[in-house]
Parts: C-alpha cells; structure tokens; sequence
C-alpha cells in the first residue's frame, strides 16, 4: 500500500465527489475488475466510461485530480516521513467497526492515523457531549471513562473542550486507551502531538482524521467528525447536550440509524436537551451509566426474572418443547424471545429433536 | 521524436551537434517516462541527459542535487543558452529563494535545482502542492547508499520521494562512481522497473603516480620544489584541516601561489575561492576533500594528494575531477606507511559506542524534544549526535518531525531493537576498502585498470597512463638546504586564533603550537592532570614567539588570564612569565563568579555554552575601561570559554581583547 498513498490521496479528496462515490468505483475496480488502485487510475477514459458509467463531466474532473498525482507523492512523502499512516477503505487494517455503522458506501473512503493502529480494532465506547459542560456532565465522562477503561474498551472522542477532552484525559488517567477523531487534517494537530508524545509513543493514543492532511479546521468538518466518532464507536454515551449543535445533530442522526445511544438522564433543574434526547428514542443511564428503566418496563423485568426461575424448574422434571413451556406456564412470551433465553441458559442443554427440546443439564457422576 | 530529430533541436539549443549513443538511450528512455540509472565518468555530459528532455516537457524538472557550486553553475549556464533554470539553496537569501519558488510554482522554470535536505523546509513542501512536475532527477545518486562513498542521510527522503511518484513520470538518476554493490543499491532501493546504463569509466589522459615517502618532510619537500614545475593551476588534497592551514602556510612561506580552503569557512570566503578557482587565480588551491565536487572546471592539471583516501571509490571520485577537457593531468598520491592511521581512526570511530546509542534512544523516549536540545541533555558532540540521528533513522527507531516548523525527534512506537550488526558489516567493508586502497599503492600493474575494475568497468582496454605502465617514477630528493628552509618555516610557524565576530571586540590572536603538534600537548597535559608542576619554560618561549611574530605591532594595556577550574595556579604563574619578558602588567582581577566545570567534559559547544554563560566577573569594571586587552589561556578548544570573555570585558566597555594562547587544538584532539 505504501507506494499507492498517492494515489489514494488523490482519490479520497477529489472535489464534489465523496465517499459514496469513490467507494463504488473502488468497489468496482477492487472486486469486479481486480485492479490496483494504480491500474485503475491509468485506465483509459473509453473503459472508464463503459465500465465504471462515468460521465465526461466526472472523468475531466478525474482528469484534474490525476494532474497532482505527482503533487500528492510529495505530500505522501512527507506524511511517511512524519510517521503518519493511511488506511484506505480496502485496506485490513480499516477499522470493522466504522465499516458496520457506516454502510461500506458512506464510510470515509481514506483514513489517516497516527499512533497504535491496533486500537482501531478493539471494543469501543463514544462518550460526547457539549464544549461549555457542566460538573455534573464531566463527572459522569470521568465514570464512564472508568467504566470502559475498566472492561478494556477505547474511548473515542473528539478532542474538543469539556467532554471530549475530559473523555480522553480520564482514559488516559485510568490508563486506558483512546482515540482522538480530529475535526481538521492530520498535519495540522502539532499541539496535540506535542501534549499526547508520551501516550501516543506508549501505544495508548491513536490520532485520527478523514481530511485531507492540511485542511483547517472548519465547522463542517467538526460536523462530519461528529458522525466519525459515532462510526468508530460500539456504544454511544451523550453526557450532555443542547438542543442544536454538534451533539444534538449527531445523536439525532444515530437515533435515525438505529444506533443505541444512551443518555445522561438529567437532574430536574439541569437546563438541557438530554431529556429530549430521551423522548426521541435514546435510553437515559445513570450517573454511573446504569440503564434507568420506566416503572413499567420494571415490572415487565420483574415479571421475566420470575418466567426465568419458573422454566429453569419446570426443565429439570424433563424434556419439553418451547410450545410445552408455554402452554404449561402460561405464559405470553414470544416464541422467539424464549429460544433466546434459553439459548443463553447455561445449565440449559438442547436436544436435537425435531421440534427442538430443551431439559436440564444432567449432572453425570462417571465419565 | 527520433534521434535526428532531437539533434537539431540540439543544435540549435545547446550548440552541440550530436548525442552520444548513451546519452541518446537515456533521453529516449526519460522521453518514453521511464526511470534510468545512469553511470558515467564525470565529464562524460550527464546533465545533458536531463537537461534536453527538461526542454520538451511542459513541466518543471526537479533536480536534487547535494552540490551548491555545481547547481549554480549549471543553473547560471543554462540561463545564457536561454534556458530558465534556477536553484534554491541555503547560501541564498530566503528572500531569493522564495522568489524562485514562486518562480516555479507559476511554471516559469524549466529546471529547477534543489538540495535534497530543502524536503524538509515548509516552504517548499508547501510548493510542492503547485508545481507543475514533469521528472525527477537524482544527481550523485551513490549518495542514496552506505556503501558509497558519500552516504548522505538526507536522500532516503528523496528515495522515498521516488518510490511515491506515480508510474510514467520519468525519473533519472545519476553518479559517476558506483560500485556492483553500490549500483545493486541504488537499484533496490529506487525499486521497480529501473534500467541501468553504465559507460567506461576509463580516464586516459591522468597521469597516475604515487610516491612512497619516508616522512612528512619528503611531501611538504617535494611540494615545495616541483609544484610550480606542474603545468597548470590544480588541487591539493590534505587529510585534516589542521594539515591544510600546514601546508598553505608551508606554500605560502615558499611564496607559491595558493590558499587554504575548508568547510568550515564562511559562503562568502568559500565563493571567492571557487571563482579564484575558476579564474586559475592560484597556482594551487589546498583544501580537505570538501572543495571540488561538482566544479565544473575543464582544465584541472594536476591533483595531488598528501593523505590517501579511505577508498579507492573515494579517490577516482577525488581525482576524476581533473582533467576533463581531456588533456594530461598529473595525478599524484604521497603515501607514507603511518598514513593508514588516519582513514583507520575514520572507520574506527566513524560510530559512537553502544551506550551513547542507548542514552539518546533513553532521551527520545521520555521526551518529545529538538536537536539542540537532546545534545544538551546527553551531552554528546554534534558529529557523533548526528551519527546516532542518521543511523536511528535508518533503523526506523526514531523519526525526526516538524511541528510548527520545529524539528523533533520522536521514537516510533513498537520499533526494533538496536541492530548493532549492520555497524560491524559497515566497518568490515570499509576496512575492506581500506586494503584495496592500499592495494591501489603497492599495485605493478595498470593503476588505471585497478580502478576501473574496483568500479566495475571491465573494458579491455590497455593502460599506459601511470608509474606502472611506462611513466617515470616520482622520486624526493631531499638535500640539506630544503630541510633547513622546513625547520625554519616550523619554528616561525604559529596557529591563528579566529573568533572575530560582529557585536564582540574580541581580534584575532595566536596560539603558541597545535596541540597535537611534536611534545605541546604532552606538556600540557602532564602539568595539568598529572600534577607535574608549572608549564615548562619552552611552552613561556613558544608563546612569547608567537606573540612577536603575530601580535607584536600591537599595543597592549594589561594581560588577563582565564580563572582556572581545576589546574589551580598554572595559567596564573604562566601569565606572570609571560607578563616579565613582554613588559606588559598583569591584572588578576577576572575571577569566576560561580562554579564552572572543566570545558572538556561538555562534548558539544551548547553545554561549553552553558557551563561558562555569565560566569565571570571583573571588579572594578572601570580599570578595563577603553583598555587593550591580551587574554592569556592554555588551550582553545571550542573557544566558548574566550567568546564569552570577550563578550563580557566587550560589554564592560574594553577597547580590544585578544586571546594569547599557549596550544590550539584540532577538532577535538583533546580527550584523556
């Protein structure tokens, strides 16, 4: 790949186009035509159009792009030599995670790190929230910070004032790993090297940003790293938010995805949006970041808890199939929510009869 | 375009009216987009294998090269056939530079010239977004490897550079003396479809000599009483630098037409000697290994050398600078047995120790920091500094990195272990190249062949250009009037104390002897650290020699002497002799206000710096007022401690302050 950072520079950052766009015809070229990205780019525009459909608008646009080529070897030059590394979208080293919440299409087509590129590989916990936050807010980052750290997840932030940076220092004080998504380009973050050498050396820091390497920073691109950090993320903590911004825009877009997000629920005279959030579908947790339930769905848990014990005896007088289990406990679970359960049972075995019986694991004496 | 095509344009062009078949095979082959590895002799026309296909494309070409004199002189060239060409360079203003820059990235330049460490500076990355770039060219591209003879760490970037640039755009590489092993390199490391093209590398008009002397004196002899006879104007080559301000004072005693020249001069001096050089304003130019390449002078006679080489790659490279308009030139190598101590010490102690490997990869680590400062902080010479840097990079265990355009070094995380095995490989080769240069001086056969087969160039030809091959032999003659004029030049012989500097009324003085020079040293040392006494009477007669000789026009109001560290009374009670037989008073009132440590320990001029900054004092200040100072000291080492000095009695309102010194030493020969 070293040798093709040209290439793939030139590529990612062709106006106009993003990734939807790129990553089709690297889609295309990758997997249908099995080219080098190099092969593709010398490919003449007659197979460009009869192949790829693209227009002649697109291909002078191409055509231009391809012009810097030699421009873009300088700049990948000097990003090698400065220790930065790109990860384009076909690469192994491209992080599953941004890939599964992002479809393939609409993941950044380019990535450019520095730091442990292991760390983009691990479990991981988005914990955001607004730049003027409250104690209450960066308290409860510090917790989850902990918690995460603890269960040897990364916390991705964003490295903006109040939560993100309280996000990546608590990781780093719990001597966790992070990753800071910038909302700039990569060469343009020497105080941030400066201040993080030692974590980053240590392999406890990996900086990342999907601009181009010396763009500025700009209220579109703190935006789309918003959407970033939620990519790179298993689970979303929101510690604070108004409600407009940022924070606002980016879990109402994750509650679209159907991401689960979870939610800081507020004290009564905090002056926020995080209850709105609620309202919109995000689940509110505690101050430690425990799931805070409705009376009802307390009920309901209390109700499953009690199903739980019943089946668990009902199983160890014999074998039974989940229709038996429900006719026999009267019970209004779905079949499907069952099978679950007791999948998940471990002193549950399953026989392989058709219908599928489930009993309880015979203790045996002799082996 | 075909060949006949290309000769027109040419013609008409560059005023030449054909190719060589070699030269025509590059071009084709840069025209096509291709890459060319191209070895050839110097003076064979190179650069016009660049230079033509530059003038049909509609881009820029970029040249790197590591030679200033040779860039402006090719850039000043190409300016009067009407070919806009330029180079950046440090020795320009920054203000010119940028110019040229803009120039270039306007596409006003056809070729532009560049110094390959220039990748480092932001502006021109920064410029490097716009240009218009159509080839790459790497001159003197042996550079690229450790086992040339010019390993420069600066083009790994440029390597780097090349293996990034994208398909079709043609690259070129040139040098004039690879080896197999040098050439296999090169290739490697440039990577993918490269075609190499070799020529001959046979130089029939040198005359090849080498005289086996007994001594010193038989060289500075010889020189002194053939040079002249030597047709021309040419180059003598010295080993160290002290050996060159030997033997232009030896020439210049003699009144033989020649100046000194090192790297370690100012742009401008350095300028004013290669255009004397140019001008043949000397009969001779005497100078260290660091004046001649690149300079394109056709007429060169004669090289001769009074230190062989490390390697016979390093002499064709010395030695191929005569002679190019293909007329005779002599070239001569003086070989006396001790000589091989020299190159040895340069192999030897090319690499630091181990541990101070370990102590700078210790620092990186816990500390994002500059050059500047880690030599600070582990206390080591820059050379050796620099060393380390070179090598630390080269095993990707650290990196060097611009923040804000500050330079740092940074460990790379995860990366390997020290491999110390590629240092002794290093060292096994070059003492290698080492025997096959002494081989070179011991050889009956063709000298000539010798070489060209050490290259790799296995023409046939036959040889009949050297002392081996029917050239009379060198003989020295030494009768007893030369070696009289020799004792008397030694004994009126006197090293100069250079530390004039703007904003310090600090002059010019003079030190009784080099250190290192027949029993100065010795002397000083057992007096100092080995507890022997005052310093004996002939170091008070050299010094008081030196003074009449050099300082003596002068008037002087008082003599100061540096507060010692450690050797207690011995500069003072010096001073005191000194201070009878010149009749000049000696005031003892400079002391030190805080302690210091002795100068040698600190291996690098940023800690001498700091261990001796505002530390001394003068009361009453106003006895020094508007006075002429003599500064009396042992040994002037870096001179930090006498720039500081000078600095303070300047600021206390001193007339003029200059160092009487009993030894100087030669970069660095000072370490018990």
């Amino acid at each position: 790949m070293t040798n093709e950072a040209a290439y793939w520079i030139t590529l990612a950052h062709i106006p106009g186009w993003g990734p939807v766009k790129v990553n089709s015809l690297v889609d295309r070229f990758v997997h249908e035509y099995n080219l080098t990205i190099e092969e593709f780019l010398d490919l003449p525009e007659s197979d460009l159009m009869q192949f790829y459909g693209l227009e002649q608008k697109e291909i002078d646009e191409l055509n231009a792009a391809k012009a810097e080529i030699p421009n873009n070897a300088f700049l990948a030059e000097q990003l090698q030599h400065e220790g930065y590394e790109l990860i384009p979208i076909t690469s192994a080293d491209y992080p599953q995670t941004l890939k599964d919440n992002f479809k393939p299409t609409h993941s950044p087509s380019l990535l450019y790190v520095k730091g442990n590129r292991q760390i983009l590989h691990e479990k991981s916990v988005a914990i955001v929230g607004s730049r003027e936050a409250s104690d209450i807010a960066l308290e409860f980052t510090d917790h989850i910070a902990k918690m995460a750290t603890r269960d040897f997840k990364v916390v991705v932030s964003g490295f903006a004032r109040g939560v993100d940076k309280q996000a990546l220092d608590s990781a780093l004080k719990y001597t966790g790993q992070s990753i800071i998504v910038l909302p700039q380009g990569i060469m343009t973050f020497s105080t941030g090297f400066k201040t993080y050498y030692k974590q980053i050396i240590d392999g406890d820091v990996l900086v990342i940003s999907t601009f181009h390497p010396r763009a500025s920073w700009k209220t579109e691109l703190a935006m789309a790293r918003n959407t970033v950090i939620y990519g790179l993320a298993d689970e979303i903590y929101v510690a604070e938010s108004s409600d407009k911004g940022g924070t606002w825009s980016g879990v109402i877009d994750g509650l679209r995805k159907k991401r689960k997000i979870y939610v800081r629920k507020p004290e009564p005279d905090e002056e926020n949006a995080n209850d709105l959030l609620i309202e919109k579908g995000a689940h509110p947790v505690d101050l430690y970041g425990n799931l805070i339930l409705d009376e009802a769905a307390l009920k309901a848990r209390e109700l499953d808890a009690e199903y739980g014990i019943k089946i668990l005896e009902l199983l160890k007088s014999g074998e039974y199939t989940t229709k038996d289990i429900l006719k026999r406990l009267e019970m209004n679970w779905s079949d499907n929510k069952l099978r679950e359960f007791l999948k998940a049972q471990k002193e549950v075995e399953t026989i392989n009869k058709k219908p599928l019986r489930y009993r309880s694991k015979q203790l045996t004496l002799f082996d | 375009m075909n060949r006949q095509e290309a000769e027109v344009v040419l013609q008409k062009t560059f005023q030449i009216p054909h190719f060589y078949d070699e030269q025509w095979s590059t071009i084709e082959k840069l025209i096509r987009g291709e890459r060319v590895l191209l070895i050839e002799k110097t003076g064979y026309g190179k650069s016009l294998c660049f230079q033509f296909p530059a003038i049909l494309f509609s881009g820029t070409t970029v040249v790197f090269s590591p030679l200033i004199a040779l860039m402006r002189d090719q850039a000043r060239k190409l300016t009067s056939l009407g070919i806009p060409a330029k180079c950046i360079n440090s020795e320009q203003t920054p203000e010119e530079n940028s110019q040229i820059i803009a120039e270039a990235k306007e596409g006003l330049l056809k070729i532009l010239y560049i110094a390959p460490e220039r990748q480092e500076n932001p502006e021109w990355m920064e410029a490097t977004r716009d240009i218009n770039l159509s080839m790459v060219v790497v001159d003197e591209a042996h550079c690229i490897s450790v086992w040339g003879h010019d390993f420069r760490p600066a083009f790994k970037r440029i390597i780097n550079l090349v293996r990034l640039l994208p398909k079709g755009l043609p690259v070129l590489a040139t040098t004039a003396t690879a080896t197999p092993r040098v050439q296999g390199d090169i290739e490697k490391q440039m990577g993918g479809d490269l075609t190499v093209i070799r020529g001959n590398l046979m130089r029939d008009s040198f005359r090849l000599f080498v005289v086996k002397v007994d001594s010193e004196d038989e060289k500075l002899i010889w020189l002194g009483k053939n040079l002249e006879k030597l047709p021309g104007t040419g180059l003598l080559y010295n080993g160290t630098r002290m050996d060159t301000e030997i033997y232009a004072k030896w020439l210049d005693y003699l009144h033989i037409s020649s100046i000194g020249y090192n790297a370690g001069m100012d742009v401008e001096s350095r300028i004013a000697i290669e255009n004397g050089l140019m001008n043949n304003q000397w009969k001779c130019i005497i100078t260290t290994n660091a004046l001649g390449m690149g300079i394109d002078k056709p007429d060169i006679r004669f090289i001769i050398h009074t230190q062989m080489p490390q390697s016979p790659i390093h002499y064709y490279q010395e030695i191929g600078r005569a002679g190019r308009d293909g007329e005779p030139a002599y070239i001569i190598l003086f070989y006396h047995p001790d000589d091989r101590r020299l190159p040895e010490v340069f192999i030897e102690g090319g690499r630091p120790c181990i541990p101070k490997y370990e102590r700078v990869i210790r620092a990186i680590k816990s500390e994002l920091l500059g050059e500047k400062d880690l030599m600070r902080k582990t206390n080591l010479k820059q050379t050796q500094f620099r060393v380390i840097k070179a090598d630390l990079i080269d095993q990707k265990i650290i990196r060097e990195v611009t923040f804000d355009r500050h330079k740092k070094m940074e460990y790379i995380a995860g990366s390997p272990a020290l491999n110390t095995a590629s240092f002794d490989e290093l060292r096994a080769s070059k003492t290698n190249d080492l025997e096959k240069m002494l081989e070179y001086i011991d050889t009956t056969e063709s000298r000539m062949k010798y070489l060209c087969t050490y290259l790799g160039d296995e023409s046939k030809s036959a040889f009949h250009n050297c002392d081996n091959t029917g050239q009379k032999k060198i003989k020295v003659i030494v009768t007893p009037e030369w070696t009289q004029k020799l004792k008397d030049f030694r004994e009126n012989y006197f090293p100069e104390i250079i530390v004039e500097t703007k904003g310090s009324n600090l002059m010019n003085g003079v030190a009784g002897s080099f250190y290192g020079f027949s029993n100065v040293g010795a002397a000083l040392h057992r007096c100092k650290y080995e507890g022997k006494g005052d310093f004996p009477d002939f170091l008070v007669w050299i010094t008081v020699k030196a003074f009449r000789q050099k300082l003596g026009k002068g008037q002087y109001d008082v003599m100061v002497y540096v507060p010692p560290t450690v050797s207690g009374d011995l500069v003072k009670n010096f001073t005191e002799k000194v201070s009878l037989i010149l009749n000049i008073p000696v005031s003892h009132k400079l002391r030190k206000q805080r302690m210091t440590c002795e100068q040698k320990i600190f291996e690098n001029h940023y800690l001498k710096h700091d261990n001796v900054a505002d530390a001394f004092i003068y009361d009453p200040a106003e006895e020094i007022t508007g006075k002429n100072i003599l500064l009396i000291d042992d040994i002037f080492d870096s001179g930090a401690t006498v720039k500081e000095i000078g600095k303070y009695l300047t600021h206390l309102g001193a007339a003029t302050i200059t160092p009487l010194i009993i030894a100087r030493t030669v970069g660095g020969d000072i370490h018990d």
